[in-house]
Parts: C-alpha cells; structure tokens; sequence
C-alpha cells in the first residue's frame, strides 16, 4: 500500500498505524472528499477482531485539516455508541479525555490512539452484549472463560441468520517468535481457539457442541499448520474449561516439536552437500526450501527440494527445472512435483540423502528425454 | 413525555434540489440546520381501513428552510457537543428548528459517530424544544430530523448524490429511517394545498386616505417605518400607493395591484443579482482560502 494521493498529515499519522499496531491493519481503499483536488482524505480501515475483521471508515477532511477524523462503524454496529456520555448535554465543557477531544493533526501517533480506543471500547461493547444474552450455558462459558488473557468476543445476530455467539481464545502463553532462531516475524505468532455457540434461548437438556476451530497467525505457517492438528474431542456435557488445558497441553507439544523439526531439516540439506554440491539457494530460517545446481554429463538442471513441516515423515519434493531449455513463453522448463519416490523416515540423514540422489540419477535421464520432447514440439509448430 | 413518531418528512423539490446544490458545491464535507414546522394531519377514519393503520403516528415534519455553513464542524466541537450559542436565531415565529443536516462525499450512508453525538446533543436543548397542537392536546417535540447527504462509493452509479432522512429517537437513543415525500407544484399534490395557511410578512398598515394625508409627527414617523417594511419585498413602491388598493379608489384596483406586483418582480430580481455577484465574491474567497489551506497542510506534513 502506497500512501501516494494523502495529504502530509494523514499519510504520516496512516503510516505510524499500519506500521505500529498491535494487529496487522490494512486500508481496503481510499477516496476523496474534496470538490477541486483528488487529495484523498477517507478510507475503509481492515481491523482485526476476534479472529474476523472489522471494517471502519475513517473520514478526514483534507479542506480542514484541523477538524479531527471522524468514524463510520459497520451497518451491523449501529447501537455502538463509544465516547457517548449519558448526561452530555449542550456546551458540556467537562473534561472528557478522549482521543478525539485531544486532537492534534501534527501528532502522528494520534490516528493509531484513536483506533486503539475504539477498538478497545467495540471490544466492551461486543462483552456486554455477548453477556446479556439469555443464555445459561453461556453465561456459564463466560464466568469461567473471562480471567483469560486477550479473550475477544462477538454477539453476531442477522434477520436470516441464526444468533450466535463467538470467541476468539488466545492459546498457549508461550513466545513463538522465541523460540525461532534469527525470527522473521514482526507481530508475535499466536493460535488461538475459535469457538462459535449457537444460542439456546430455551432449556435444552444436551447443548450441542460448539463449533471448534484452531486458528494461528499467517505467518505461523512456515513454521506450523494448526490445520495439522486434531482437534481433542467434545464430550458430551463439557465445558471450555475441561477442554482448553488439554488442548493447550497437546498443542504446546506439537509446537516445540516443530522448532525443533527445524534442526531437523537442516541436517538433511546439510547431508545433500557431499552429493549435489553446495546450495545455491537455502531458506535458512526454517529450512523449508532448498535449490541446488546439478550436471550429468552435458546437461544441467536445477533441484527444488520443498520440505514440509512434517519432515521427515513426509519425504520432500523434489522439482527439476532446466538451465538450457525453455519453453516458448522463454521460461525454464519444469518436471512436476515429484513426491513418490523410495523414502523412510527412519533412515539416517545420510542414508536420506544418498537415496535421493541415486534417484535423481535415473530421473535426470527422463527428465532430459522430457526436455527434448517439449523442445522438439516447440520447433514443430 | 412520550416519544413522537414522524410519519413522514414532507420537504419541497426545490428545497431539496437547493441542498444538494449547496452540498455539491461546497469545497469539502458540510452541515447546517434544517427549518420547519411539524403538523398533525387529520387521520382517516374509513371503516374498510386495517386496524393497525389508526395506531400510525399523524405528524408529518414539512421541511420549509434550511441553512447550510458550508464547512463541517460548524456548530459543535470534535466530539459533537453542540454550541448553541452558533445556532441563529429563528426567522420567522411560524419556523422551527426542526434537526440538521451533513453532508460528505465518498462515504457509507450511515450516520456516523459523531453525527450521532451532534443529534443526541441537539435534541437535548430546552430553548428548541417547539409545540405541537393536535386535536387534542398540544405535544412537545425536539429538534430530532437529520438528514445525510453522500456521493456514492462506486463511480459506475448513474446517480451522483443520494441522501436518506432520520428521526432520533430520545428515548433509546436511535435513529429510524423516514421516508421523504417530495411535493412539488401540480395537480398530483393538491391536497397539500387545502391546509395552506397564507401569512404575510408585511404588518398592519393604515392606509386610509386620512392617514396618508396626515402631517402629525407620529404619523410621518408611522408612514417610515412603514415605508421600510415595504422596501423589504417591493422596490420603489410608496407606500401612499397602498391607499388605491382600499376605499373608494378601489376602482382602479387592478392597476395598482399590478403595479405592486411589478414592484416586488423587480425587487427579486435585484435580490437575485445581488446573490449572483456576492457567490461570485464568495468563491473567489473560498478559493483564495483553499490556497492557503493547501500551504498550511503542506508545512504540517512538513514538520
């Protein structure tokens, strides 16, 4: 995202709130609400919340820029009322602090205080409703759930759709981005636990299970895939406070499993050197991807090694791609995706990688008859 | 007090057309009041009408004048607490303030925070709160109209501006949509015209042929102020003139009528070219403004 087309004022204080805030924040798009210039001074603001996102358009006016912004909420928010003062009446000068009543257009910290604010009170606000609702299970759910750190939650309620409500838990107080040696990451790696209840205004003598679902940060992923991992079951009459510690437990295993796949992955593509030569190119934080550089005979190709996160119980795959044939749109031609070829999980690194290589042998020769092919068709037509 | 439902907002096309325009040629997001008055229409009393139909609230909020300030945050501050000092006084005793306006372009058709607080404080102000007679009793209503103007988001629309009507609701704190009705001039809406009630801007005035002729002092200082009140809506008509339009001159009635009539065509016209040459003044302003608006953002972004 470009801040091109803001004035000054709002592209620095726009900046400082992508750039700062605890949660990835985007601008889905930006207009103008001048008549002369095409200054933009509006967009829609992509909040993170309670594992969703919520959308809020900020209005600036580039003609005034002393006037602090103001905030339009989602259509589904309209009793969202923060800043509201019950008794405010007309020329009310007592001393509400408030991002807005402290405005200052030269800050640029002051777009990120705001959002922050509102945030936190939409945050309140989705509390106290979730809580009003007439549900003993929940209520129940709630009491115990509350004292977690960072739990968010959110009533949603639509004309067709049935009412439910939805948590967001935070998992495991554990430091991911710890954990990871030469750590990518900006915004600390999180799973959290999304669990939706359906709302049960009557008694029901069996609630229904909730609906269960791990959720992590993007960037987790080259790390660890929540969707890997099964889910412990819901038994019947269960609460979440029966279920989470069990859960944690599990999912605090797998986590420092996968650090520690990483040195795993390591010693691998380190076994290949003696065999392929040294990498011309390794993802040396994860050691997820690898390429190296091979010839037999006159013909020379590259090896992609793609290794999962369940290495070494899943074998890599492999891909081959040309140094001297290319297709007719002038891009390298490739072998598909290789994947089944022999392979143990219990062989020595070494033994992985002689393997391997004994079978990239036999498939250079096939792969070269396939370079050929393609090359031929290609003078054919 | 109970809350007082709008069945609807009645507003005139060219009142309507004259907000978008002043809107639509503003430099930037605007607001302003809207003026009126709020009648209790008689309701219908078929027998074959559903039962549901007489719970239906009568008022109906005209909407008869507004004014629009041309810049946003006119009358209340950032966290929309109104100033009611800003708020002009009422022109005319028949008028009142019945709510405001806003309008930005590029945005969601949705009231937005602040445009909430500025209604709720609005609404709370004693000295707006207007009556409203009914057959029956007379009811007490607040300043609770808001009408929000926005261009559409997307370019591919045909239509370029749109805008949707609310009432505020003092007791839950909410806005419900009302529908506007539009009336314009022409047989389709003349019902609209049997409640019309003429009033007039110009006072009592003695005209007889004695007062005019009459040299007391108190009489020549009458017959100026007079004069004024004439000048107002009519340029270059004496007000000795008035004295054909009764008593035995009465004959030539029409001519004088006519005359009269003439008088206050030219007045407008006047009154136009003098808007005519001060919007001119006006937009050389607001464009000498907009520079130097334009610098003092660029030094900002600057520091």
């Amino acid at each position: 995202m470009t801040y091109d087309g803001f004035p000054p004022f709002i592209s620095a204080q726009l900046h400082y709130l992508i750039n700062h805030f605890a949660h990835p924040v985007r601008v889905e798009q930006a207009w103008s609400g001048s008549k002369y210039s095409n200054t933009l001074d509006r967009f829609t603001l992509l909040i993170p919340y309670c594992l969703d996102t919520i959308k809020w358009d900020v209005i600036y006016n580039a003609e005034f820029p002393h006037a602090p912004p103001d905030i339009i909420f989602g259509p589904e928010d309209e009793d969202f009322h923060p800043f509201y003062n019950e008794s405010g009446g007309e020329g009310d000068s007592r001393s509400i602090k408030n991002s807005l009543a402290t405005w200052n257009n030269k800050d640029p910290t002051r777009l990120l205080a705001l959002i922050w604010e509102l945030r936190d009170q939409y945050m309140s606000y989705q509390r106290k409703r979730v809580g009003e609702v007439d549900d003993d299970r929940l209520k129940f759910e709630i009491c115990t759930m509350l004292s977690r750190e960072g739990i968010e939650m959110h009533m949603s309620s639509g004309v067709e759709k049935p009412e439910e409500v939805k948590f967001a838990v935070p998992l495991m107080d554990m430091n991911i981005n710890k954990m990871v040696v030469g750590c990518p990451w900006r915004h600390p790696q999180k799973i959290s636990l999304q669990v939706i209840y359906p709302v049960n205004r009557k008694y029901v003598s069996a609630p229904s299970a909730p609906h269960l679902k791990l959720m992590s940060t993007p960037a987790l992923k080259s790390l660890f895939s929540v969707d890997d991992v099964k889910l412990p079951p819901w038994l019947d009459g269960m609460c979440m406070a029966e279920y989470l510690p069990h859960l944690e437990e599990t999912l605090e295993r797998q986590v420092s499993e996968a650090v520690s796949l990483i040195e795993v992955r390591r010693r691998f593509i380190e076994a290949l050197a003696p065999l392929f030569g040294r990498p011309i190119e390794t993802d040396s934080v994860f050691y997820r991807k690898s390429m190296f550089f091979v010839a037999s005979g006159a013909f020379s190709f590259l090896v992609l090694f793609f290794l999962s996160t369940q290495f070494p119980k899943q074998q890599p795959s492999l891909m081959l791609q040309s140094s001297m044939y290319f297709n007719s749109q002038g891009m390298p031609i490739k072998s598909p995706l290789l994947t089944d070829y022999p392979w143990s999980p219990r062989w020595e690194h070494s033994q992985m990688a002689e393997r391997t290589f004994e079978f990239l042998v036999d498939e250079s020769v096939n792969f070269k008859k396939y370079c050929n092919e393609a090359q031929l068709q290609q003078n054919q037509h | 007090m109970e809350d007082l439902q709008l069945q609807k907002i009645a507003i005139s096309g060219p009142t309507l057309a004259s907000m978008i325009q002043r809107f639509s040629s503003s430099l930037g997001d605007v607001d302003g009041f809207i003026f009126g008055h709020v009648t209790h229409i008689t309701p219908s009393t078929l027998s074959d009408d559903s039962a549901s139909a007489s719970t239906d609230s009568h008022l109906v909020a005209t909407i008869t004048g507004f004014i629009c300030s041309g810049v946003p945050l006119s009358f209340y501050d950032s966290l929309g607490r109104v100033d009611s000092l800003k708020i002009p006084p009422l022109q005319h005793h028949h008028q009142q303030l019945l709510g405001w306006l806003s309008g930005r372009r590029h945005s969601p058709l949705r009231p937005s925070l602040r445009e909430f607080s500025v209604t709720d404080s609005l609404s709370k102000i004693p000295q707006f709160h207007f009556p409203v007679k009914t057959q029956t009793r007379t009811l007490t209503l607040m300043p609770c109209v808001f009408i929000l103007f926005t261009t559409p988001l997307a370019d591919q629309l045909i239509h370029t501006h749109q805008y949707r009507a609310y009432q505020f609701n003092t007791f839950n704190r909410s806005f419900h949509p009302k529908t506007i009705d539009v009336i314009n001039i022409g047989p389709a809406f003349r019902g609209h015209y049997g409640s019309f009630a003429p009033n007039c801007a110009l006072p009592f005035m003695n005209c007889s042929s004695a007062a005019m002729e009459e040299e007391s002092l108190s009489a020549k200082k009458e017959k100026v102020s007079d004069q004024e009140q004439l000048d107002l809506c009519a340029e270059g008509f004496q007000v000795e003139s008035l004295k054909r339009l009764v008593g035995p001159d009465a004959a030539s009635y029409t001519a004088g009528l006519e005359d009269l009539y003439e008088k206050m065509l030219a007045k407008v016209e006047s009154l136009a070219r003098l808007v005519e040459s001060s919007s001119a003044q006006v937009l050389e302003l607001e464009n000498n403004n907009r520079k130097l608006r334009y610098k003092v953002a660029r030094s900002t972004g600057l520091e």
